[in-house]
This record gives C-alpha cells, sequence and structure tokens, in this order.
C-alpha cells in the first residue's frame, strides 16, 4: 500500500493534517517521531491546497516512501503501489 | 559523541581582486566595522604574493575576512560561475527574527544591492544577494530550534543516502524508498510503545 512517513514537525504538519481528511486513508502515529500515511491505491497532495513553500514541498517525502512517485511537480504529488 | 570544543564561527575567508569594492560593499552598505586588518609581506613555503588580510565584525564574535594578493591576477579557478553548484558555497548569517530579516532586506535594496531572494525553507527563511566578488551571502531567521527529532532524521537520512553512494545513486526517491522501508520495519515492530 503507498506509505508516505512525514516527521512530526510544524512544517509538514499540513500533509497530515490533509491526509486525516482522505477517504480510506490511514493516519499511525506520531512514533520514532514520523506519522504513518498510508491509503490503497494512490496517497495524492497538492501543494497549493496544502499551502507549502516550494522549497519544503520538494522535500514533502524525505520522511521516506513504500511505493513509487507517479507524478510530482510544482503543485502535485502521486505516490503509487511500487 | 566526542566533540572538539568550538564554540562558533571565527571567520570564513576568501580572496578578492576587487578591494576597494569589497571594503566599501561590507564596510559602508552592509555596515560591518573593519576590524582588523593584516599587511605583510609574501611568506612560506611556496611563492607567494605579498598581500592584505582583513576582517569585518559580522556579530557574535563572528567575522568574515578576505585576502588580497598585491600585484596578482584571479587564477581560473576563482572565476565566478553563475551555477548553484558555485553558490553552494556561501555565508549565512544569522538574525534572531522575522523583522530583522526584513529589515536586513530593506537595508540591502535601500544600499542599492541588488536582492537575489527571499524564500522560506523547512526551518528557516532567508534572503540572498551577491557581494561585488560574486560571493554569495546569506541572511537567514531560524523559525525553531533544532531539536532530538530533527537530529534523529537527519541520521536516517544520511545513513539511507551514504549506503546508496557506492551504488548507482541518481534519485532522490531512492533515498525515500530506503528510509520508508526501514522506517515501516521499524514502525510495525514498535507497536504500542509509541
Amino acid at each position: 500500500m503507498p506509505t508516505i512517513f512525514v516527521l512530526d514537525v510544524p512544517e509538514f504538519q499540513p500533509l497530515v493534517d490533509h491526509a486525516r481528511g482522505l477517504s480510506g486513508c490511514s493516519v499511525q502515529g506520531p512514533r520514532l517521531g514520523y506519522w504513518r500515511v498510508a491509503r490503497a491505491g494512490a496517497l495524492e497532495f497538492q501543494r497549493k491546497a496544502l499551502g507549502l513553500k516550494p522549497a519544503v514541498w520538494h522535500g514533502a517525502l524525505t520522511g521516506g516512501m513504500v511505493g513509487r512517485i507517479t507524478h510530482f511537480d510544482n503543485d502535485r504529488l502521486v505516490v503509487e503501489e511500487a | 559523541m566526542n566533540t572538539i570544543p568550538i564554540a562558533g564561527v571565527h571567520h570564513t575567508a576568501r580572496p578578492t581582486w576587487k578591494l576597494g569594492e569589497t571594503v566599501h560593499f561590507y564596510r559602508d552598505l552592509l555596515g560591518l566595522p573593519l576590524v582588523h586588518a593584516i599587511s605583510a609581506r609574501g611568506w612560506g613555503p611556496e611563492e607567494h604574493a605579498d598581500f592584505l588580510h582583513f576582517f569585518f565584525d559580522s556579530g557574535n564574535g563572528s567575522t568574515i575576512a578576505f585576502f588580497y594578493y598585491i600585484g596578482t591576477q584571479p587564477p581560473e579557478f576563482v572565476t565566478v560561475r553563475d551555477d548553484y553548484r558555485y553558490r553552494a558555497s556561501h555565508t549565512a548569517w544569522r538574525v534572531e527574527t522575522r523583522e530583522q530579516l526584513l529589515e536586513c532586506r530593506a537595508k540591502v535594496e535601500a544600499a542599492g544591492i541588488p536582492l537575489k531572494y527571499q524564500i522560506r525553507h523547512e526551518v528557516i527563511e532567508s534572503i540572498y544577494f551577491d557581494d561585488p566578488n560574486g560571493y554569495s551571502l546569506e541572511v537567514t531567521w531560524q523559525v525553531r530550534p533544532f531539536e532530538q527529532i530533527d537530529r534523529e532524521d537527519a541520521a536516517r537520512t544520511l545513513a539511507a543516502a551514504i549506503a546508496l553512494e557506492q551504488q548507482d545513486f541518481t534519485r532522490i526517491d531512492q533515498v525515500w524508498s530506503t528510509k520508508g522501508a526501514m522506517l515501516d520495519a521499524e514502525f510495525a515492530g514498535h507497536g504500542e510503545a509509541a
């Protein structure tokens, strides 16, 4: 299942907040300093909707991921099954 | 962990072939006091030009220093290049508040120095501009202190990247996947001990 790990710090919190509102999305944690965000099918985020500045957005997956990035540009990020 | 007993930056130093412009920029435009200058005959084991070595106070005990090698021309290896890899070498000064960052920006612009960027990063927000030598300068405000969580995350990221360094390391996705696989296993094993 596509999964991302989000470091539990303020600058990445919008990712977690958004994930909580996604249907079928599991948000666990924080454990070991990370939120584990997983969703069957695809995890999708949009930068402007999250209010992330570009420098933060392009490091949005720095916590780690399980899956494959199928789209990542200046505004849209999609992680799907590997 | 063993640490060497250091207490911050004393100086960074670079060569300049623009003596007057450099002093004017740092002392007069930015207002950094000129606090020390050495003038000397060239000395040492190699053929060394006579030189000046001078220091500007950049606050909190730190200085930024320059060498001026008299009668020399800049060698090819110091040629300024408009390239992010060149700009990777830079000096970043600290301010304590966002208001001070904006004050710096206003003063830089008022002095007629072209401001290149203002960027909000993960934990810092910075302004960027160049000195007359083409050296990159940054003024930065750190939004929050680095915590233990940042140290542990940094260790995981670098461990993943170092393991990849000896392989076919071409994309950051490889680091994220390596880290993700490690964390997924740890997360599962960590159970209720959140």
